[in-house]
C-alpha cells in the first residue's frame, strides 16, 4: 500500500533541530524515509538529534542563523556535499513573554533577524542552483500569535505575522520555480520552549491558557504531523497558505 | 547592581519618575502592577540577574522591598565581583 506521506529518497533540511518541533519533526521525516540535515547552534545537542533519527544519510550541520548574510554561501556549500534539497523546515526561532514596557529594540532586532530575515536567507539560499530541487518545499514556522491579539507578545507577534505575509509572497515569487511556500502556525505546545512561557503564568493564568486550547495543549509531534503533510506530495498543490494547528485556539 | 539601581528598574517598569519608590510601598497598591506588570518583573529579573523567577515567589510578596529582596543573593555577588 502507498503511504503518500512518503519521503524516501527526499533530503530535507531542518534548523532549529537541537530541541523542540524542529527535533520531532526531523524525527517524524526520518521514519517517512527522509535524509534529514539537521540545523542548530550546540553541535552536542544536534548529535542528540541525529541519534533518534531511523534510517541513514543525516547529518548534523551546526551554523548560527544569525549571520543571515552567510546562509546562501553556507547552504550551497553544504549542499556540495550532501545533495540538492528537497525541503527545507524553518523551525529555529525565539520565544520570550516580553510586555511592551520592558520591550526593547535589541529583543526586537533578535527576534526579527532569527525569525524573519534567517527565512528569508534560507528561501533565498533554497533558489540558488543546485542547493534546492524544483518541486521542493519550504516551511517557516509562524504561530497563533501571528493570528490572534495576545498581551505581552507584541514583538513575537509582529514576527510570526511577518512570516504569514512573508510566506504568501515568496509563494508567488517561486512558483514559477515550482517551489512551494507554506507555514504552519501552532498554538502552545509543549516543547522546552513552551514550558518556559508556562512557567512564566500564575497557575490560574496557564489553566485559563490550556482552556483555550480546546483540544488541550498539544505536543510536538502534533506540529510535526502538519509539516510532513505540507512536505510531502499530499500538499503538491498547496502554496501561500497557513496551516493552523492550536487544538482549537482561533475557532473562539 | 545595587539596592537602589533595582529601584529605579521598578520605578521604570511601573512608569514612574525615577526615585519614587523606597521600597516600603504595598505591591497591590501600585498603579501598573498588575498580571503584565509580574512578567515583566520576572523578565527583568531574568535579563538583568540571570534569575529565574516563578510566580508564586512574587505572590508571596507584599512590599517593594520583599520583591527585591528576591534578588538579593545576585546583587550583593556583583557587588563583589
Amino acid at each position: 500500500m502507498t503511504n503518500p506521506l512518503d519521503l524516501a529518497g527526499r533530503t530535507v533540511l531542518v534548523t532549529g533541530a537541537s530541541s523542540g518541533i524542529g527535533r520531532e519533526t526531523a524525527c517524524l521525516i526520518s521514519q517517512l524515509g527522509a535524509h534529514v540535515i539537521l540545523v542548530g547552534r550546540n553541535l552536542e545537542r544536534l548529535a542528540e538529534t541525529l541519534r533518534l533519527l531511523e534510517g541513514d544519510g543525516h547529518r548534523a550541520e551546526p551554523f548560527d542563523l544569525s549571520s543571515t548574510d552567510e546562509i546562501p554561501r553556507w547552504l550551497k556549500s553544504v549542499s556540495a556535499s550532501c545533495g540538492i534539497f528537497n525541503g527545507l523546515v524553518h523551525c529555529a526561532g525565539l520565544h520570550k513573554l516580553r510586555p511592551l514596557r520592558v520591550l526593547n529594540s535589541q529583543m526586537i532586532e533578535d527576534l526579527m533577524r532569527i525569525d524573519v530575515q534567517a527565512a528569508i536567507g534560507l528561501a533565498k539560499a533554497f533558489c540558488q542552483k543546485s542547493v534546492g530541487a524544483p518541486g521542493g518545499s519550504l516551511i517557516f514556522l509562524s504561530s497563533v500569535a501571528g493570528l490572534t491579539g495576545q498581551a505581552g507578545v507584541a514583538a513575537y507577534s509582529a514576527s510570526k505575522g511577518a512570516i504569514i505575509a512573508l510566506t504568501r509572497s515568496l509563494a508567488v515569487e517561486l512558483a514559477g520555480e515550482r517551489i512551494r511556500v507554506n507555514c504552519v502556525a501552532p498554538g502552545v505546545v509543549t516543547t522546552e520552549m513552551g514550558r518556559g512561557l508556562i512557567g512564566m503564568l500564575t497557575p490560574e493564568q496557564a489553566a485559563a491558557l490550556e482552556a483555550t486550547h480546546l483540544l488541550g495543549l498539544g505536543c510536538a509531534r502534533d506540529v510535526a504531523y502538519a509539516i510532513a503533510f505540507l512536505l510531502a506530495d499530499t500538499a503538491r498543490w498547496i502554496t501561500g497558505t497557513v496551516l493552523v494547528v492550536d487544538g482549537g485556539y482561533t475557532a473562539h | 547592581m545595587e539596592r537602589n539601581d533595582c529601584l529605579l528598574l521598578f520605578d521604570e517598569l511601573l512608569e514612574l519618575d525615577p526615585g519614587t519608590l523606597k521600597g516600603s510601598e504595598v505591591l497591590d497598591s501600585l498603579d501598573g502592577w498588575d498580571s503584565l506588570g509580574v512578567i515583566s518583573f520576572m523578565a527583568l529579573a531574568d535579563e538583568n540577574f540571570g534569575i529565574n523567577l516563578q510566580p508564586r515567589q512574587i505572590a508571596g510578596c507584599t512590599t517593594v522591598a520583599e520583591l527585591i529582596g528576591l534578588l538579593d543573593g545576585r546583587i550583593r555577588q556583583q557587588a563583589h565581583a
